[in-house]
Order: C-alpha cells, then sequence, then structure tokens
C-alpha cells in the first residue's frame, strides 16, 4: 500500500484559509474562523450539524474546511462528521447532496490516512462508482492503494454488484496478510460460485475456527441442505475442536429439518453424549438441541 | 506486486471505440440502440458500474447524433426506472435529440425528477469512465430540468407536478433554481402553447416497442425448455412442462439482491396485483402465475418464498416462485431473457414480464417500460379462449388460420344439422323416396339409421348455444333470435300439426341467423383489433 504524508496533522490552527469563509453565520461561522482554538472550532461544527445546511454560505464554509488540506485534521475531520449527520435529514439536506458528494470525491485521496478512509467509507455506503473504482484500483495494483487490502474489500462489499469476486478469490489465493484473507472469504460469502471452497474450508482442521466459522455461515446462506450434512459430520467426529462442534450445534438446532433430525439415531446419540461429556459452549448446545427436538437430557 | 489481475479494460476500450465508429457512421448509427440490450455479449462479465458507463456512454453518442424510435424506448426505460445518476443524466440529455418533444415524454421525465432526487449527485460527460470531481459537470437533475425546458408547452400536463416538485423549500440548490425557473417558464410560454397544440400525453410515438404479441399460429414451440427443472419457493421440484403446460400462465422474472426497488421489487408486487385481479375474475386457477429468478444459484428456495411472500404474493400450486435448478441457459435462449451477468450475479437487467398460451409459448410479452397488471390480465384471459373457444371481446388475438376456421365450421355444421333435423326422413320408405328424388341407386348401401336423427339434434343445439355465446360476447343477438325462431319451426314440423313449410322456413331462419351471427363476431373483432399486435404500443396507456 502506498504511504501518505500525514500534511495536516498539526493542532495548530491553519494558515491557508482562503477558503474558509468567516462570513458564515453560527456555529459553522464560528468552525470557519481560523481565530478560534481548535476545540472551539470542533465544538462549533459537531453542536449542530444542520447549522451546515441552513444556507449554502455555511455548507460552502464547512466544505471548505473539509477540503482544505492546510486546517487542522481535527477540524476537517469534525466538518466531516457535522455534515454526515447533517446528511442524516433528508429533505434539509437534499439541496446539498451534490456539493457534498463533490467534495466527499475530493477528499477521498487526501494524504491523511484516517480521513481518507472514512470518506470511502461514507461513499462506499451509497456505492459510488467513484469510490469503487479507486478502491479496486487499489487492489489490482496496491501502489494505488488508498486504504489497506481488508479494508477495500469491507467497503466493496457494501454493494454486491461490485466488480469484486475475483478480486476476493484472488486475494483468498494469495492474501497479503490473514484480515484481507478474512475479509475476501466474508465478501464471498454472498458469490454462489464459492459455495464448494466454503465447504473445504469448513472441514479443514488446519483453518483456524474464525475462518471455519465464516464458511459455515457462508454455507448456511448459500447452500443451506450442505450445511446441515457437513454439521452432521463434524459432530459425529469425535476429534473436531469445540468451537466448530458448537458452531454445528448451532446450524442443526435453529436450521435443521425436525423430522430428519428425530430419525437421526446417531446424531442424537452423539449430541446426548456431547450434552454430558464436552465443553461449556458444546454442552449449552447440545442442550439446546435436545429441548428443541424434545429429547429429554441425562 | 498486484493481488488482483487486471481484466476488463481492453472490452471496454474495444466498446467505447465501437460506439464512436458507430456514431461517426451515418449509415450504421441505427445500430447504437442494439448495444443497449442488456444481453449483449459486452456486457457479459462485467461489473455493474462497468455497464452502467458503458450504456451511458451509448446514451450519450445517441444525444449527439439523434434518438430515433428504436432508441427511443432504451432511453424512456431509462428515466421509468432508473436510479444510476449517471444513466438518467444521460437518458435525459439523449431525449432531447429526439426529433421533436412529445407530450407523452412528460410524465416520464416527471417520474425520473421523483426517483432521482435523492440520488442526485455530479456527473461528468467530458470522457469515458469519468467521475466529476470537480464542481464543472453536470447532474441528473440539471439535465432533467433542461429536458422539461426543452418539452416546454407539451409539459403542461404536469406542470401542476413539477410545481409542487419544486416549490417544496430547499428541494434545490442556488444553481439549480436557475435551470427550475427556466424550465417553468419554457412550459408556461404562451406563445409556444399553440405551436404544441393538442398532442396526447398518453399517446407515444408509434413504432415504439415496449409490449409485443404473437398469434396462435407464430408462437414458437418450448420443446427446448419442456424439461427444464424448477425448484419451487417449498423446495419440490417440477419441469417446465409440468407446471406451464395446460392452462396460460403469466410470468414475470426477477431476483432477490436487485438494489433497483423499481425493477424486482415492483415487479414482484404488480405479479400479486395480477394474482388478486385474477382471483376476482374467478380465474385465479385457470391462470397460473411464476416468477422466476434470474439468479437461481444464490435465491434459494426459502429466499424466494420469503420474497415472494414480503410482497404479497398468494404461493400455492398455481401459483409459484421458481428458480431453475437445470437449462438455465435454455430458459434464458427461450425467453430471450434482457439479462446479463458478472459469474452468477446479474449486472443488469429489464423489467419482462410474459403471457404463456396453454402450450407454454410465449403470446405476449411486455418488456422495459412499466406494465399495466389490468392489460396482462386482459391478454391472459385472450389467450385462454383460445383453450375454451370463446369469442374475445375487445382487443382480441391477431386472425390466424386456425382459430378463424375452427369459428367458420360451427355455424356451418350447425346449419347443415338444422337442415338434418327438418327433413330427417321419419321411416325407411321416406329415406327411399328420398334417395330416389335425388336419383341415387344401389339403396342397400345406404341403409336407413334411426340414431342419426339425435345425434343431429344434438349438434343443432351446439349450434343453438355457440351462436348465443357469439351473440354475448359481439353484443349482436340478432343471429341468436332468428336461430331461435328457425329452431321452434323446426320443432313445430316434427310434432304433426301438417304445416309443410314450417321445417323449410325454419331452416332458413337458422342459416340466416347463423350467418348473421359469424359475420356479427368478424366484424366485431376488426373493429376492435388488436392495438398491441406486431410491437405497437401501448404502453402510453398507463402514463
Amino acid at each position: 500500500m502506498a504511504t501518505k504524508s500525514k500534511a495536516a496533522k498539526s493542532p495548530k490552527p491553519g494558515k491557508a484559509g482562503s477558503a474558509a469563509k468567516s462570513s458564515a453565520p453560527g456555529a459553522s461561522s464560528a468552525a470557519a474562523s481560523e481565530a478560534k482554538q481548535i476545540d472551539d472550532r470542533v465544538a462549533g461544527l459537531v453542536e449542530s450539524p444542520l447549522d451546515a445546511c441552513a444556507s449554502d454560505e455555511n455548507l460552502q464554509a464547512v466544505l471548505d474546511i473539509l477540503r482544505n488540506r492546510n486546517e487542522p485534521v481535527e477540524v476537517r475531520l469534525a466538518a466531516l462528521q457535522s455534515l454526515q449527520a447533517a446528511s442524516f435529514s433528508v429533505n434539509a439536506f437534499e439541496s446539498s447532496r451534490g456539493d457534498y458528494t463533490l467534495a466527499l470525491r475530493q477528499v477521498a485521496e487526501d494524504p491523511n490516512p484516517e480521513l481518507r478512509q472514512r470518506v470511502l467509507g461514507l461513499l462506499a455506503r451509497e456505492k459510488d462508482g467513484f469510490a469503487q473504482k479507486k478502491l479496486l484500483a487499489g487492489l489490482k495494483n496496491p501502489e494505488k492503494a488508498l486504504v489497506p487490502p481488508e479494508k477495500a474489500l469491507q467497503l466493496l462489499s457494501y454493494d454486491v454488484h461490485a466488480e469484486t469476486y475475483a478480486a476476493a478469490r484472488a486475494i483468498v489465493s494469495n492474501p497479503p496478510n490473514a484480515m484481507a484473507r478474512r475479509e475476501a472469504l466474508r465478501l464471498l460469502a454472498a458469490d454462489a460460485t464459492s459455495a464448494p471452497m466454503f465447504e473445504k474450508i469448513l472441514r479443514d482442521k488446519d483453518e483456524r475456527a474464525e475462518i471455519r466459522q465464516i464458511a459455515a455461515s457462508a454455507l448456511q446462506a448459500l447452500k443451506p441442505a450442505k450445511l446441515q450434512a457437513h454439521a452432521r459430520e463434524l459432530l459425529l467426529d469425535t476429534s473436531e475442536y469445540e468451537d466448530i462442534q458448537a458452531t454445528s450445534l448451532t446450524a442443526v438446532t435453529q436450521f435443521g429439518d425436525g423430522a430428519a433430525i428425530a430419525a437421526d439415531q446417531e446424531l442424537v446419540k452423539c449430541v446426548d453424549r456431547l450434552s454430558e461429556s464436552g465443553g461449556s459452549k458444546v454442552k449449552q448446545g447440545a442442550r439446546r438441541f435436545l429441548s428443541k427436538y424434545g429429547f429429554t437430557t441425562k | 506486486m498486484p493481488y488482483v489481475a487486471t481484466t476488463g479494460e481492453q472490452t471496454e476500450a474495444q466498446f467505447v471505440a465501437l460506439v464512436e465508429a458507430l456514431a461517426a457512421d451515418p449509415a450504421q448509427r441505427g445500430q447504437l440502440a442494439d448495444l443497449l440490450g442488456e444481453e449483449h455479449s459486452h456486457y457479459d462479465q462485467l461489473g455493474t458500474a462497468t455497464v452502467v458507463q458503458m450504456r451511458g456512454w451509448v446514451l450519450l453518442a445517441l444525444s449527439r447524433v439523434g434518438v430515433d424510435n428504436a432508441a427511443l424506448v432504451f432511453v424512456l426505460e431509462e428515466l421509468d426506472t432508473g436510479i444510476d445518476a449517471y444513466l438518467v443524466a444521460a437518458a435525459a440529455r439523449a431525449l432531447r435529440s429526439y426529433p421533436s418533444p412529445n407530450a407523452a415524454f412528460a410524465p416520464f421525465v416527471m417520474r425520473a425528477l421523483n426517483h432521482i432526487r435523492l440520488r442526485d449527485e455530479p456527473v461528468s460527460f467530458d470522457g469515458y469512465g469519468e467521475y466529476a470531481v470537480l464542481s464543472a459537470g453536470t447532474s441528473p437533475i440539471r439535465e432533467l430540468l433542461a429536458t422539461l425546458a426543452w418539452l416546454g408547452p407539451h409539459a403542461r400536463e404536469v406542470l401542476p407536478e413539477i410545481e409542487a416538485f419544486l416549490g417544496q423549500r430547499g428541494r434545490l440548490s442556488k444553481k439549480l433554481q436557475i435551470d427550475a425557473d427556466r424550465a417553468l417558464a419554457a412550459i408556461r410560454d404562451a406563445d409556444s402553447a399553440d405551436q404544441a397544440g393538442t398532442d396526447n400525453c398518453c399517446a407515444l410515438p408509434a413504432g415504439l416497442r415496449s409490449t409485443f404479441s404473437w398469434a396462435l399460429g407464430s408462437r414458437r414451440g418450448c420443446e427446448t425448455i419442456d424439461s427444464t427443472v424448477f425448484e419451487d419457493h417449498e423446495g419440490a421440484q417440477l419441469t417446465f412442462r409440468e407446471f406451464f403446460r395446460g392452462h396460460p400462465s403469466i410470468v414475470a422474472f426477477f431476483y432477490t439482491r436487485c438494489d433497483n426497488p423499481l425493477k424486482c421489487s415492483l415487479t414482484v408486487t404488480k405479479l400479486a396485483r395480477v394474482q388478486a385481479l385474477l382471483q376476482e375474475k374467478g380465474l385465479a386457477d385457470q391462470i397460473h402465475t411464476a416468477a422466476i429468478t434470474y439468479d437461481p444459484a444464490f435465491d434459494v428456495a426459502e429466499r424466494i418464498r420469503g420474497y415472494g411472500q414480503n410482497r404479497g404474493m398468494r404461493l400455492d400450486a398455481c401459483h409459484r416462485m421458481l428458480r431453475a435448478t437445470n437449462g438455465v441457459d435454455a430458459l434464458r435462449s427461450y425467453f430471450k431473457l434482457g439479462v446479463n451477468f458478472i459469474e452468477s450475479l446479474v449486472n443488469r437487467h429489464r423489467i419482462e414480464v410474459y403471457v404463456l398460451d396453454a402450450q407454454g409459448r410465449i403470446a405476449a410479452s411486455f418488456e422495459r417500460i412499466h406494465w399495466d397488471e389490468r392489460q396482462v390480465v386482459d391478454r391472459a384471459i385472450e389467450v385462454r379462449k383460445e383453450i375454451t373457444g370463446e369469442s374475445v371481446p375487445g382487443p382480441a388475438p391477431e386472425p390466424t388460420a386456425t382459430p378463424q376456421g375452427a369459428k367458420t365450421v360451427s355455424p356451418t355444421l350447425g346449419t347443415l344439422a338444422s337442415l338434418g333435423v327438418a327433413f330427417f326422413p321419419k321411416c325407411p320408405v321416406c329415406w327411399a323416396a328420398y334417395l330416389s328424388v335425388f336419383g341415387i341407386a344401389g339403396l342397400e348401401q345406404i341403409p336407413y339409421a334411426a340414431w342419426l336423427q339425435p345425434v343431429l339434434v344434438a349438434v343443432m343445439l351446439v349450434n343453438f348455444a355457440s351462436v348465443w355465446l357469439r351473440g354475448r360476447s359481439s353484443g349482436r343477438m340478432s343471429g341468436f333470435y332468428l336461430v331461435c325462431a328457425g329452431a321452434l319451426l323446426i320443432a313445430v314440423s316434427k310434432t304433426g300439426l301438417d304445416w309443410d313449410d314450417a321445417a323449410t322456413w325454419g331452416v332458413a331462419l337458422t342459416v340466416a341467423g347463423s350467418l348473421l351471427s359469424a359475420l356479427g363476431a368478424r366484424n366485431g373483432k376488426s373493429n376492435g383489433e388488436i392495438r398491441q399486435r406486431k410491437g405497437e404500443s401501448v404502453s402510453g396507456l398507463r402514463a
């Protein structure tokens, strides 16, 4: 990932200020005034977010703070927070939405990583094509990456229609780090063609429990019947880890076919045994299973 | 080192070059509209954002060279159901290149304004794949306001809606307010109002193709998908043949992950309303409905059941949510579905609803622009009448050899039956006398058959009922009254009242009544003829 300089990290008020409008009234005016202390400006922005869209002048003043790389990052983050809060007021913010989106796109490549990541997060939640393009470009070429790959995958997963499955699959097979692989698997949980991969991961005892649980969750979404079959096998496997047995018990208890399970004596006996001899999580899950399907615990 | 291999750019570059080449060549510009078909191979295996950019680029090319009738439906579709800022803005701009403003466009522009107002964002038309980052770009609202100004007095029908929309305080920024004032002034312009004339807000230009219909004899067989296996919302397996043969059906396509509320979610909600209409008419078990998912790999039984139930769908043996478990490609090919995919996920699709006949063949399709539930139900009822033999009131199926032939045979047979009954010989001696009158020799070869008389009576009664049904549906009962009188006279002639001419008059009246009935029904059908044949638009009815 490309490293960006932390240009605007100074606690002192910025000097440029050409964009800040001192004519804006109210809290936004106070925030725009470079003469004030950073804390006062932050408070001015955060206290009354709707002030930002009270007039075009106010909005432009807050947007200018957000865009201005010479402003202290605390003030810019507060401006972003204020705008974000104002955007929840759909009607009041309607006329400002275009300018807001434009400003976010301008800040998406800001040198400050925290601001950049938050802005990309806001755009990605709106399924913004510009943000998706930048995030995908970063996955394809780490030199252009604006956020770490795991974060990029997380943000891209907001839009199921983003062009991300191929990218996620490539990261699963060649992960830059463990977190990126985990996020790629989470993203692929909505990809029907990845079901065989999840079956393999679920049965692989060399995988971490967290990854196997992601695989179980993905199978429940994609191939629920397959998960039931695997969960049964995992419960019958006496060498299986406790976390995975607990997950398997949850699957068969919550989503199993009652009639089929009641008739499955081998499974019922196994769960009965687990209710006595398993670890605490397994015992709890096993008792819930027996109770749900009408078997009495010893 | 890249984590991910780079793909797709080559396809996009080729596509852009193709669009530019087509736009530059007046002889090939017509092909630009073809590139807007969702099923086009250029869109295969691309993400939705890329497809948006590509389609937007075609719309922008059209805005430069002019939108014709073939492309118009794509432009109106985007305004009708689009929720992407770039595409709506491009469609609004493209519409202004249509040869002349038309009042029928105004409701589409108004709907687009309402849909896009909370998604208004800057867009850039400067180059392919560009996003607006500086303030110099345009936006969908700005383009739509410019299109309203272009429509001018042609948008008078929606003026109250526009005023209500623009009248809300804080809805538009100061910059857009100038565009809004310009649009309002153009619409209210009294000088241009006379030129706008009295064009109908509901009549779209002729040739706009959004509704298609196929006459009985011209429908494609569905043998290719007869064995396609579906799983329904309960997980039950059945083939296309099992569910779609033996009765007409209304079929809509959808997928649960569609994020456009104006497409799949609304389509399934409207299909639920179709079911309610069928229920009202007592046809819920005679006309089946089905919603088939484009995304069978993800849309498992439980998921489609929940999706349908949440939108008011009635789900039972006649009305199902379906996912194809095999033969998806055959299904896509048979319906010529307007859809494309990135892997198994839909990247773009159109709205599409079909009416199938009792053989599972496509009798009608309603595409792209929002369909009217009643119109679809009426078409399905027409298709159903092809089986029951009832004549079709109002806009009826296109006359074809088979049904016309059948309807001509009916009165002829009935009339012959009346003749038979009237002049049926009472005994073997009469039979011999008749044959001698006609000079027929070899009496032993044509034996007298007493059973023939009840058969002829039965056929006459069938004619009686047929003329009544035809009269009721066409609203012309005179033929029926003549046939009644004829039957009465024939009955009288059989009672032994010694009125020799009664049978002759009875036959004459029956012939006259039958002919009158047959001609009346045919004229009625011609008069109401089939607005929606051969691609003629009916989508304007909903405006």
